[in-house]
């Protein structure tokens, strides 16, 4: 769990997580595309992302494909959050994002 | 089926302490999936060409596929056909693969949900709610011994994106 945490930690790892999660299954070329990292830095971050079980990658014909792996994710919120809390805290959330959406 | 067609939409990996041989077996059997699987039962004919077939608690016919690749206890796929009416003309079929990995003395589990087309976040909502739950079930009974039954409802924006498609859901 420390690796998760630790990975999480970094604003330029988080970006590339929510890259994943705007459209899954990516190659690295598609992952540096439009930022400001170089490609090494890239490459080192998805490395950790991947170590702390963050990202998975798979081959895919000639290509090897970055997918967010929210299962670590999972097992913190399952740690903390009971059973009789998720569905408030869906219901928050949802408000939240309607609420913040009206505003757009 | 030409499965080189398929894309996987979703990965997802986990870590448990148990062995390749207990992993299949709990993947593959009515007996474990009943603990870490919603309650529902996993029916596998386990050779190429076998039916694959997922039962509610009640005994209905959830899922219906059949059996891809059988090499245990490394790698299985299916087609995963949720058995809704009108839902596989509308969204193709699904196809979910197994892989089973020694990683020193724990196992590398990875899924991947694979589909012929784009389908939208509304409906892969349901995989991405309810597989995770489903995998950390399925450590938890392998390194405890112990069930652990979440309870969830599909997620309501999968339902209403179904529906708007003019699939029937229960």
């Amino acid at each position: 769990m420390d690796e998760v945490f630790k990975a999480l930690a970094d604003p330029s790892r988080r970006s590339l997580l929510d890259r994943l999660h705007a459209k899954n299954g990516q190659t690295l070329n598609e992952l540096c595309e439009g930022l400001a990292m170089t490609r090494q830095a890239v490459t080192k971050h998805l490395a950790i992302l991947e170590d702390a079980n963050l990202v998975s990658t798979i081959r895919h014909g000639r290509e090897k494909l970055h997918y967010l792996n929210p299962v670590p994710i999972h097992q913190i919120g399952e740690r903390w959050i009971r059973k009789f809390e998720r569905a408030k805290l869906v219901a928050l959330g949802e408000l939240k994002r309607r609420l913040e959406q009206s505003d757009e | 089926m030409d499965i080189a067609k398929f894309k996987p939409a979703i990965v997802y990996t986990i870590y448990i302490a148990s062995t390749p041989e207990k992993v299949w077996q709990a993947l593959t059997s009515a007996e474990f999936s009943r603990q870490y699987f919603f309650g529902h039962s996993v029916d596998v004919d386990l050779k190429i060409g076998g039916a694959f077939i997922v039962r509610t608690p009640d005994g209905a016919l959830h899922i219906s596929g059949e059996v891809i690749e059988c090499d245990p206890p490394r790698r299985l796929t299916v087609t995963f056909n949720v058995n809704w009416p009108e839902l596989v003309d509308k969204l193709g079929p699904t196809l979910v693969t197994w892989e089973i990995e020694q990683a020193g003395e724990a196992v590398r589990l990875t899924l991947l949900q694979s589909q012929d087309r784009e389908l939208g976040d509304d409906i892969l909502s349901g995989g991405r709610s309810g597989w995770p739950a489903i995998l950390s079930g399925l450590k938890s009974v392998l390194e405890t011994g112990r069930p652990l039954v979440v309870q969830m409802a599909p997620p309501q924006r999968m339902l209403d994106a179904l529906k708007a498609m003019g699939i029937k859901t229960p």
